[in-house]
């Protein structure tokens, strides 16, 4: 652990990197607007291009990293930084589950070239969008589309003081009943990803009326071929249910299982 | 086996066969026709019973003492695997094809030993279908004692690997 | 608050509702009352009549809850909805306590301390609760008032809590308080009962506050047509339920379908999403986490509701005791309805309905009781409405639990100690000597334990390794961030500690018997105050033997005081390794066939076990072999513990809570839980 409860003039060399992201997961922690001085005085920000001019190859203490292995050469790329990091943690949907653009993992990435680019044999991209996971090995994650700024915040936190961060894998149901929404698969019979999805974002769009897209991705021990038959009992088709899950996680196991299952 | 060995007369070494748990449910004549084929050896610390991949041709009981069994990983040298304590047996590969030490044994302290002759002994069982029908049940069940211990060791259930990193 | 008064009946005009609404808030009194919210009835503060549910109504059904417009004027006509009053008195969030802050000085930073925090509650008035809800508020209260600690919250807040009943007119689709005995008739427990009619409500007194409440509404006496009409009004509830399920004997049943098929099945529905307890008004179970800034300041440890169904709700360091959803499942639904009567005397549920309706694959409890625990015979005649007979209590130990103190049930403070000095045992094993002059802490018993807590980081649960006249040690396993942090103490620093905590190992049955104890790694730790007692009455004690088996030679504790021990011919000790170099002239192999070889006269010897429970468990084996029976096998068991004495529910294993209960327990007591996967 990095955390000692003494004070050590050595402050952690923290990196944050992007491969194929929209880049909203760095800019949620640049949105940590009012603890950004004291995380600076904590840990050294060696490389974040978003936030600072200062560049660095590394070596890493902690490495942040967001987006998908889309390309070769980001392939090529994350193993290299692994190599330059002591610990390495995924940020969001894309670096964790690949991203909205594994939906082309279940579609024809070739096809789509020819249709869009007139010199197809010029882009240089990977069939599948992959999480990083699948590349090298991950030492945290940290999930959402975006993240979350306060689990970003306990992340740090924990790592500043020593304690095991506090990243509970449990439903937004769990959220969604403490805040006292009510729910709105029974209420309203429209589907809501919420029993499938870990919590994280404060269980916003159902505190909203809206159900969740499952921007967090599938929790532990998701049953989502039990939601899946559900919502087909509240009506929706097989396409409706396939759409509901084909989102920000859709190449997550849990989810990917129903979109292949009921296309 | 080359160190201090002890002749004795058969009676000895029955009425010790007599006092270990493997052996004394045995029958008089069972236990006369392994103290016939048997005889009492004393070895002194250190001493090797057999080598690891070597052809094993005795099987024998601790009477006194302590014997280890090694195997040998390159880059951890010997690793002391089990013990084996008064009563067990060393050297059921004797009884087994193909006649191969698994481990190798190592006396820790001064031992005494009941030992058995393998081809004589095999050749005994072959015949003697009343020894055999006594000897190996309690073979099978040394062995089963050892792989049961085995296993529980093999779960490595003090683990240090339980550690987490959150 | 419920005193025994004459109960008259009044009768209140509809148009006087708000009349009665403006009484309940005097006094500054917070009114919370039903109220739709987001297209379903929630429980939330109500200032005025249009803010009650007049003239909506529920279709509930298994994961259904649809709005229904009645477009009358009548209020109270809908079943319970996700928000139960559980809500008011245990709230979903809570700072539990909260820790000064490191002192910004030159001089040496004063040790940080546990502060509680002040229970400020303005009192409150809850308007429409049903039968059913009484029967809750009363199982939540036998859980947290009536236990050998109390929760100081949940007693403020009950303490002025006003209770305005309302008996059901209508039944829910998924209600079945007559299964459980709890309704729908209002029966007491109430300061005020309303039963609606379409004129208004007859009002029933249940205690002084309640009559007070109606001071000044100058209400007319009920006549005999309008109390006809409310008996009238509720025997029609109790038609529309229909047929109370069978529910004899339904604990017995359950705790014997723990390896019934149906579990699996129902697994395959269940999203393990902590809707139904969430939604449950008597379910309790919190966990705690802890909440700091960057730098550690302003720590404070937060309750929040949790549940048996979340991943985490079993861990402990290097593993998890219940990972299957299956087993989640059942742990919810035998506790629910079985292990909660040897615990609390009454079933956990009270026939509400909310976990039906509000599981969002609807899930049926009833039809799932039905399913994995069959009724025996078929019942020819409907069962009388009855709770079920109560399960016999536990099988009495020799000792008895530490019983509150004249003062009433002890709050169990944290106490601040100083660490003297810290000595390393192995690689990640360290032993802390801590000093304290609280008697409480220096009375404890050889086999509790202490919850141990640091600012900002955690609080374990760990056995004290040895009392002294002034202080106590802690045998520590680094095993991850939290332990990390403790074994890192230095002398000087300071931990705040709470305890001694749980049943300790039964000293007194040693006594003129053969000991055995037998243990491996780091569980060598809560015996070895075991060992100090015996050894200092050994003339009391036949044969003592030690069996003590570690990883390798370099993982064993104590090795110092063990080859004293042993040379001292006092105790027999007998140690093992998993594995060892050729340096190593000891035993190498498991421990268990080190007992096989302990000669001891088993019909009076008596074996105390610690160690991972796979261990454990072939020693018992082991043990039965040499003949000692279950009542004389004292093994202690590790949970995840987040309290250390039984609120939070996280330690439970069938009836017990291993905090409170145990951790020591003999097999005779566990009995097949001992050997239930995912129990």
């Amino acid at each position: 652990m990095l955390g000692t409860r003494h004070a050590s003039a050595h402050r952690p060399r923290v990196g944050v990197v992007k491969f194929a992201s929209c880049d909203g997961c760095q800019l949620t922690i640049l949105d940590l607007e009012d603890q950004l001085l004291a995380i600076t005085e904590k840990f050294d920000i060696v490389e974040f291009a978003e936030a600072t001019s200062n560049r660095s190859q590394g070596p890493f203490d902690v490495l942040f990293v967001e987006g998908s292995i889309s390309t070769p050469e980001q392939a090529h790329e994350i193993v290299q930084l692994r190599r330059q990091a002591t610990m390495l943690v995924t940020i969001g949907a894309c670096a964790t589950a690949g991203g909205i653009q594994a939906l082309r993992n279940l579609a024809d990435h070739d096809a789509f070239n020819r249709a869009v680019y007139p010199q197809p044999q010029l882009i240089k991209s990977l069939a599948t969008s992959t999480p990083v996971s699948e590349h090298v090995a991950v030492d945290a994650e940290l999930y959402g589309c975006p993240i979350s700024g306060s689990q970003m915040l306990e992340l740090l936190t924990a790592l500043s003081i020593g304690r095991r961060p506090q990243l509970p894998d449990e439903a937004v149901c769990a959220l969604c009943k403490r805040l006292g929404n009510p729910c709105i698969l029974v209420a309203t019979g429209e589907p809501c990803l919420g029993p499938v999805t870990r919590t994280g974002c404060g269980a916003l769009c159902p505190s909203f009326g809206r159900g969740c897209y499952g921007c967090f991705g599938p929790k532990e021990a998701a049953n989502s071929a039990s939601l899946a038959a559900w919502f087909g009992t509240l009506g929706q088709s097989d396409e409706q249910v396939a759409r509901e899950f084909a989102k920000f996680n859709v190449n997550a196991p849990a989810f990917r299982a129903v979109v292949e299952a009921k296309r | 086996m080359q160190n201090e060995t002890v002749n004795t007369p058969d009676a000895e070494l029955r009425d010790r066969l007599a006092g270990t748990w493997l052996t004394h449910e045995l029958d008089q004549s069972a236990r006369a026709e392994l103290a016939r084929i048997g005889r009492l050896v004393r070895v002194p610390a250190g001493s090797i019973l057999m080598r690891e991949g070597e052809v094993n041709d005795v099987m024998a009981i601790v009477l006194e003492g302590r014997v280890s069994l090694r195997m040998r990983v390159p880059e951890r040298g010997q690793v002391s695997i089990v013990t084996i304590e008064v009563g067990d047996v060393v050297g059921w590969s004797a009884m087994v094809p193909p006649y191969r030490a698994t481990s190798t044994a190592v006396a820790l302290v001064d031992t005494e030993l009941a030992q058995f002759d393998g081809p004589q002994l095999r050749k005994a069982i072959a015949t003697n279908t009343d020894l055999a029908g006594q000897l190996y049940p309690v073979l099978l069940q040394t062995v089963a004692r050892r792989l049961e211990g085995t296993r529980l060791q093999l779960l490595d259930l003090f683990s240090q690997r339980w550690v987490e990193p959150w | 608050m419920v005193s025994a008064v004459e109960p008259k009946t009044y009768f209140l005009p509809r148009q006087d509702l708000a009349k009665l609404l403006d009484r309940l808030h005097d006094g500054g009194r917070q009114v919370i009352g039903p109220t739709i919210r987001d297209g379903a009835v929630m429980l939330d503060p109500i200032e005025r009549v249009d803010q009650l549910p007049v003239g909506w109504g529920i279709d509930n059904a298994p994961g259904k809850a649809r709005l229904v417009e009645q477009h009358g004027s009548r209020v109270f006509d809908q079943p319970p909805g996700p928000s139960s009053w559980k809500r008011w008195t245990y709230p979903p969030r809570l700072t539990a306590f909260a820790w000064t802050d490191a002192a910004e000085t030159d001089a040496a930073p004063a040790p940080r301390r546990p502060k509680p925090v002040p229970a400020k509650m303005a009192p409150q008035a809850f308007l429409g609760v049903r039968a059913c809800e009484i029967a809750a508020l009363r199982v939540q209260d036998k859980v947290l008032l009536e236990g050998p600690v109390v929760d100081r919250d949940y007693a403020a807040r009950r303490r002025d809590n006003l209770i305005v009943a309302v008996e059901c007119a209508v039944a829910g689709g998924t209600c079945f308080c007559t299964s459980m005995g709890t309704g729908p008739e209002v029966r007491g427990d109430f300061d005020l009962a309303l039963s609606e009619l379409d004129d208004g409500f007859v009002v029933r007194v249940g205690t002084d506050a309640g009559r007070a409440a109606l001071e000044g509404l100058t209400l007319p006496a009920a006549t005999s047509d309008q109390t006809a009409a409310a008996a009238a009004s509720v025997a029609r509830v109790r038609a529309q339920m229909g047929e109370p399920l069978p529910m004899d004997g339904l604990p017995d049943r359950l705790m014997a379908a723990a390896e019934s098929p149906r579990w699996a099945k129902i697994a395959e529905r269940c999203l393990a999403c902590t809707n139904c307890t969430l939604v449950c008004p008597t379910c309790f179970c919190t966990s705690i986490s802890q909440r700091s800034d960057l730098d550690g300041d302003g720590a404070s440890a937060e309750r929040t509701w949790d549940s048996c169904f979340t991943l985490d709700f079993a861990r402990v360091a290097g593993g998890n005791f219940r990972t299957r959803v299956e087993d989640r499942y059942r742990q919810w639904l035998t506790h629910k309805f079985g292990t909660w009567w040897p615990q609390f005397g009454s079933s956990g549920c009270v026939g509400c309905g909310r976990c039906i309706a509000w599981c969002p694959v609807g899930i049926d409890v009833r039809e799932e009781l039905l399913a994995v625990a069959p009724p025996v015979a078929p019942a020819a005649d409907p069962p009388p409405i009855a709770p079920v007979a109560p399960m016999p209590s536990i099988v009495p130990s020799a000792l008895t639990l530490p019983t509150p103190t004249a003062e009433g049930p002890r709050p169990m403070p944290w106490r601040t100690v100083e660490v003297l000095d810290r000595r390393r045992e192995t690689r990640d094993v360290i032993t802390l000597s801590l000093g304290t002059d609280d008697p409480g802490l220096l009375a404890g018993r050889p086999g509790q334990f202490v919850m141990a807590a640091l600012p900002a980081v955690a609080a374990p649960p760990i056995s004290v390794s040895r009392f002294h006249p002034d202080g106590l040690e802690l045998t520590i396993r680094a095993a991850g961030p939290a332990t990390a942090a403790i074994v890192n103490l230095e002398r000087g620093d300071t931990v705040a500690l709470r305890g001694p905590l749980g049943r300790g190992w039964p000293v007194e049955l040693a006594e003129g018997r053969d000991v055995m104890v037998i243990t491996g790694g780091i569980g060598l730790a809560p015996l070895r105050p075991l060992l100090d007692h015996i050894l200092a009455r050994r003339d009391r004690i036949a044969h003592i033997h030690l069996a003590y088996g570690a990883r390798t030679p370099g993982d064993r504790l104590y090795v110092d005081e063990l080859d004293r021990l042993a040379a001292s011919g006092v105790i027999d000790v007998a140690q093992t390794v998993d594995r060892a170099g050729p340096e190593w002239l000891g035993r190498v192999g498991v421990v268990t066939q080190v007992i096989d070889r302990i000669m001891c006269s088993c019909d009076r010897t008596i074996a105390f076990v610690c160690g991972p429970e796979r261990m454990m468990r072939a020693t018992v084996d082991v043990l039965h072999e040499r003949g000692i029976p279950d009542e004389r096998i004292w093994v202690t068991l590790e949970r995840h513990m987040d309290c250390g004495v039984g609120l939070c529910g996280h330690c439970q294993l069938g009836r017990y809570f291993v905090c409170k209960d145990g951790p020591v327990f003999s097999l005779a007591e566990l009995g097949p839980a001992f050997a239930v996967e995912g129990l």
